[in-house]
C-alpha cells in the first residue's frame, strides 16, 4: 500500500518534474559551464575554462554598473508611484465600482496590451510630427519637450512604465478593500470618525499586506524590466537606459560576448535571489 | 451621496484618459490616411479611412501579418494548456498528501519574480543544438515555463476548495485513481481551469523578450512582428499602417481580456496574494 503510493506520487510529480529539468534544469548547468568559460559563437561547443575571467569582465565594466543602478532605480521608484496612484484611486473609485462593476474593465486595458506594444505606441504618441501628446504641448502651451532626449528620457519612461502599471495595483488595493468588513466602517461611522481619520487609523493598516505585496511584485517587474523600454527607447541615448535586461541582451546578441552575458546574468540571478529572500522574510514576520 | 458619484466618475474618466490615451492615440492614427496623418496628429480624424487596415492585412513579400498571428496563436496556445497539464496531477498531489509542498511549490511559485533573460541566453544554446531555435514548438514550451507558476497556484487553490468528502465517496466507490482524479477531480476544476488559460494566453501572446531573442525568420510571433513595422523602409514610419498592425496585434488578447476580465482580476489577486 505504501509503496503503491510513492509510485502514484512519483507519476503524479512527473511531468511537471520533467518539464522543469528539461527546459530549466539542463540550461542552467549550461550557464554555470558558459559563465566560467571563455567562448563566442564560433567557439560554442568548445568553451575553455577561463575561470571567473568572466566575473572580472562584468564587474569591471561601468555600462554594468550603470544598468544595476538604473534597474534598482527604475523599479524601486515606478512602485511606489504606482502603489501610491493605485491606492489612492482604489479607495476613491470603490464607490462607483461597487455600482458599476464594467468601470474596472475599462482602468486594467492597459495591463492586458503587450508591454513591448506599449513601447511602440508611446512612439506614436511622443512623435514630435506625428505625436498626439507633442501636438496639444505646442497648440496650448507654445512648447514642447523632447521627452525621449537625454534630459527627459528617464522621466518619460517611469510616466510610462507607471501608467500601464498602476492598474494592476488599484485591482490589488481594491480587492484588499473591498474585502474589508462592513460593520467596521459602520461602528467607526457611529462613533462619528471622519472618513479621513477612518483611512488612517482603519482601512490603511488592514490593507498594510497587500500594500507590502504590490511594492513587491512591482519592484521586481520594473527591476526586470525590458519590453517597453526596448520597444520605445532601446538603450536610449548614450546607454543612459540600459536596464540590466537590456545589458544582458546587448552583451550577449550585440557584441556576442556569452560568458560575459552569462556572468551577469548569474550575478542577476543572484540578486533577484537575495531581494527575494529578504522579501519573503520581511513580510512573513508582518504577516504572523 | 449624488454629488460625490458626480466627481468619483469625473476622477474616473480622467484615470481612463490618461492610462489607456496610448491606446486611444494609436486606434484613431490607425484610421487616418497617410497624408492625414502628417497634416493632423490630434485625436479627431477628419476623413477615416481603412486604407491601413487593407495595407497591413494583404500579404506582401517582406511582411505577413498572417504568418505572425498564426505563430502567435500557436505558441501561447502551446505556452498556455501544456502548463494546465504538467500542473495538475501535481497540484492534486501537493494538496491531498502534501508531496512536493515543501521544495517544489516555493521553487516554481518563485520562479515569477526571477528576471527571464537569465534563461533566455543558455536555453538559445540548447535549443540551437535541439534545433528548437525559430520554430513555434520552441517559444511554445518557453511560454510554457513563464505560465507554469500561476497555473500551479491557481490549481493548487482550485483543488483545495473541493470537499475532501466528495472525493472520499468516489473512493468508496472503488474508483481508482486515475478515474477519480479525470472524472471527478478535473470537472470540478473547471473555473479554475478557464482563468488560467485566459490569463496564460494572454501573457504567452503579449511576450516579446524570448520572441525576439529566439525567433528569426519562420517562427517570429505578432509583438515582434509588429516591431519590424517601425523599422522598415527608409522615409522614417509609416504611421498609419504601424498604428493598424498595433490594432490588428493587441486586439486578440484584449478582446479575451474585456469579455473575462472578471476572471483575469480574480486571478491576478489570487496570484499576488500567494506569490
Amino acid at each position: 500500500m505504501k509503496q503503491e503510493r510513492s509510485v502514484e506520487n512519483a507519476v503524479l510529480a512527473g511531468p511537471i518534474v520533467l518539464f522543469l529539468l528539461a527546459i530549466l534544469g539542463f540550461p542552467t548547468l549550461l550557464s554555470l559551464v558558459y559563465g566560467f568559460s571563455e567562448t563566442t559563437f564560433q567557439t560554442l561547443t568548445t568553451p575553455e575554462f577561463s575561470g571567473l575571467k568572466n566575473f572580472r569582465d562584468v564587474t569591471a565594466d561601468p555600462t554594468f554598473w550603470q544598468a544595476a543602478w538604473f534597474s534598482l532605480r527604475f523599479g524601486a521608484i515606478t512602485a511606489v508611484l504606482q502603489c501610491a496612484l493605485g491606492l489612492a484611486l482604489a479607495v476613491y473609485l470603490a464607490p462607483l465600482v461597487r455600482r458599476h462593476g464594467w468601470t474596472v474593465a475599462i482602468l486594467i486595458i492597459p495591463m492586458i496590451v503587450a508591454p513591448a506594444m506599449m513601447g511602440l505606441m508611446y512612439r506614436l504618441v511622443l512623435h514630435e510630427f506625428a505625436g498626439p501628446l507633442p501636438h496639444y504641448m505646442y497648440s496650448w502651451f507654445g512648447w514642447s519637450p523632447s521627452f525621449l532626449g537625454p534630459a527627459n528620457v528617464f522621466k518619460t519612461l517611469v510616466v510610462a512604465e507607471t501608467l500601464q502599471w498602476t492598474p494592476f495595483a488599484f485591482l490589488l488595493f481594491l480587492t484588499a478593500f473591498q474585502s474589508i468588513p462592513d460593520d467596521l466602517r459602520e461602528a467607526a461611522a457611529v462613533d462619528g470618525t471622519r472618513p479621513w481619520r477612518l483611512f488612517w487609523k482603519i482601512e490603511l493598516p488592514l490593507m498594510m499586506p497587500t500594500v507590502f505585496v504590490a511594492l513587491f511584485i512591482r519592484f521586481i517587474d520594473g527591476f526586470r524590466v525590458f519590453d517597453n523600454i526596448y520597444t520605445l527607447v532601446g538603450a536610449g541615448p548614450g546607454g543612459s537606459t540600459t536596464s540590466m535586461s537590456i545589458y544582458i541582451y546587448e552583451t550577449f546578441l550585440r557584441r556576442g560576448e556569452i560568458g560575459k552575458a552569462m556572468a551577469a546574468a548569474i550575478l542577476l540571478f543572484v540578486s533577484a535571489f537575495v531581494i527575494l529572500a529578504l522579501a519573503q522574510r520581511l513580510m512573513r514576520r508582518r504577516t504572523p | 451621496m449624488k454629488p460625490r458619484l458626480t466627481l468619483r466618475w469625473i476622477v474616473f474618466a480622467i484615470a481612463a484618459f490618461v492610462m489607456n490615451f496610448p491606446v486611444l492615440a494609436t486606434l484613431v492614427t490607425a484610421f487616418k490616411s497617410s497624408g492625414e496623418v502628417s497634416r493632423n496628429p490630434s485625436l479627431w480624424i477628419e476623413a477615416p479611412t481603412l486604407e491601413n487596415f487593407a495595407t497591413v492585412l494583404t500579404i506582401s513579400d517582406r511582411l505577413n501579418v498572417y504568418h505572425y498571428l498564426w505563430n502567435s496563436l500557436a505558441a501561447a496556445l502551446i505556452g498556455s494548456v501544456l502548463p494546465m497539464i504538467v500542473a495538475f496531477p501535481m497540484a492534486w498531489a501537493m494538496v491531498r498528501r502534501g508531496y512536493g509542498r515543501a521544495i517544489l511549490f516555493p521553487l516554481v511559485v518563485n520562479l515569477r519574480a526571477l528576471p527571464l533573460i537569465i534563461f533566455a541566453i543558455p536555453l538559445y544554446m540548447m535549443y540551437a543544438t535541439l534545433g528548437l531555435l525559430d520554430t513555434r514548438l520552441g517559444l511554445g514550451l518557453l511560454l510554457a515555463i513563464v505560465n507554469l507558476p500561476l497555473a500551479l497556484m491557481l490549481l493548487v487553490n482550485a483543488v483545495a476548495e473541493i470537499p475532501v468528502e466528495l472525493e472520499e465517496a468516489a473512493h468508496m466507490d472503488g474508483a481508482r485513481l486515475p478515474r477519480l482524479l479525470f472524472k471527478v477531480v478535473l470537472p470540478l476544476c473547471r473555473p479554475a481551469l478557464i482563468t488560467t488559460f485566459v490569463f496564460g494566453f494572454i501573457t504567452a501572446w503579449n511576450e516579446f523578450l524570448f520572441g525576439l531573442m529566439l525567433t528569426t525568420r519562420e517562427a517570429v510571433p505578432m509583438t515582434v512582428g509588429a516591431s519590424f513595422f517601425f523599422a522598415t523602409s527608409g522615409g522614417g514610419v509609416q504611421w498609419g499602417t504601424a498604428s493598424a498592425v498595433m490594432v490588428v496585434a493587441a486586439l486578440p488578447p484584449l478582446l479575451l481580456g474585456l469579455i473575462m476580465y472578471r476572471r483575469i482580476t480574480g486571478s491576478m489577486v489570487a496570484g499576488a496574494v500567494k506569490g
